[in-house]
């Protein structure tokens, strides 16, 4: 039993993520420039806002990533990093998002979503359609199931 | 936020009872309800654990240096691995009796998957593929119909869970029919309805389809080592 479970500790550290690749942070942004940006895009837009030091933006980064590559040219997606540092939000970039078909920007004051009709937490998931309007807002944690609906009712709606 | 998969959870442990409940009464021996009971839902508890941890492990999250991360299940369970943990401590603890102990939980557990499926109307998470169905329904503020599978699965589990135990009750099927039969329709049912779920990666067909296989392969050789032991007495 005690070998047993020290080969699953053993399995479960082997599963760390391999060691991080240095990347720039996101660029700063300001409120102005994300309603441009929403409005002028051609595609439907993921807008998710997340932090480093965020527990729950942790677990949902492996399935953003996913989805982005699934959907890449059909939807933009675009990571806003809110309250961090630099280097805690580029860590985290190289982390999860080294491959993933995600555009990040960074907002330190973290006042643009609340701006577009979020709040102050982390992390939130906006939906936009072509031109900005806004489909659907999902708070917390998003889970596959809404991701792949809401992506659906953006591409179809 | 994760209060309504609490939700969920209880409605499925309300079901799971229930059904164990009338069983007690009508197919399964009086004294093992409150076992069975204390068996399913450690085992569900632990699947889910589990389940969790191969679903971090695949997405490259560390659970002994994020720990707080397991707690956060709606980011994702693996299905193969929640199904393979549950089977695997239900196994342990019912080790002495395993096919009369799997015999007894078959139908509650399919009654759970039941509860479990219906709960989607507290984490607003019905909603599947888009459909001109006329039960078709559309999320608020959209146009787009769709089919409401998560009912559609509820329904089905529920159909299943009940002529189960009816036939435990009232057709006395051979000691393992019973257990297998509900894993082919639960491998059944979600092979059903996995097309109609909104999904990024696609779910693990292949895994409710070796379900089938094996339930079927079960209730055909659990029938034959009855006939067998109906002929040599």
């Amino acid at each position: 039993m005690r070998w047993t479970f020290l080969g699953f500790v053993l399995l479960v550290a082997a599963c760390s993520p391999t060691v991080a690749v240095d990347v720039d942070p996101p660029p700063p942004t300001t409120a102005d420039e994300v309603t441009r940006l929403l409005e002028e895009s051609t595609l439907p837009v993921v807008l998710n806002v997340w932090a480093s030091w965020c527990v729950p933006c942790r677990s949902e980064a492996p399935l953003l990533s996913k989805a982005s590559l699934r959907y890449e040219g059909e939807v933009r997606m675009i990571g806003l990093n809110v309250r961090d540092t630099q280097g805690g939000a580029a860590a985290f970039i190289s982390e999860f998002y080294l491959d993933a078909a995600i555009e990040h920007l960074a907002d330190s004051d973290g006042f643009i979503p609340i701006g577009l009709g979020g709040s102050r937490g982390v992390p939130l998931t906006f939906f936009y359609r072509p031109g900005g309007e806004l489909s659907f807002l999902h708070y917390g944690v998003i889970d596959e199931r809404t991701l792949a609906l809401q992506i659906d009712e953006l591409a179809n709606g | 936020m994760e209060f309504t998969l609490l939700g969920s959870a209880a409605i499925a442990v309300a079901t799971l009872y229930a059904m164990l409940y009338w069983e007690a009464r009508h197919g399964n021996a009086d004294r093992c309800a409150g076992n069975l009971f204390d068996t399913a839902l450690t085992a569900a508890a632990v699947g889910v654990f589990i389940g969790r941890l191969v679903a971090m492990a695949f997405d490259g999250v560390n659970p002994i240096t994020h720990p707080a991360d397991i707690l956060l299940v709606r980011a994702g369970v693996s299905t193969i691995g929640a199904t393979l943990g549950a089977l695997a401590v239900f196994a342990w603890p019912a080790r002495r009796e395993l096919i009369p102990m799997a015999d007894g939980v078959a139908a509650a557990a399919l009654a759970g998957l039941a509860g479990w499926h219906a709960g989607c109307i507290t984490r607003d998470a019905c909603l599947g593929t888009a459909s001109d169905l006329p039960w078709a329904v559309a999320q608020e503020g959209s146009q787009i119909t769709r089919h409401p599978v998560a009912l559609y699965a509820a329904l089905l589990f529920a159909i299943a869970a009940v002529g189960l135990a009816l036939w435990k009750a009232y057709g006395r099927p051979g000691l393992g029919v019973p257990a297998s039969a509900a894993l082919a329709a639960a491998g059944a049912i979600r092979l059903a309805t996995e097309p109609m779920q909104p999904s990024i990666s696609g779910g693990p067909v292949w895994f409710y389809g070796i379900g089938i296989v094996v339930g079927l392969a079960g209730m055909v050789w659990f029938t034959r080592a009855r006939g067998i032991e109906t002929r040599n007495e």
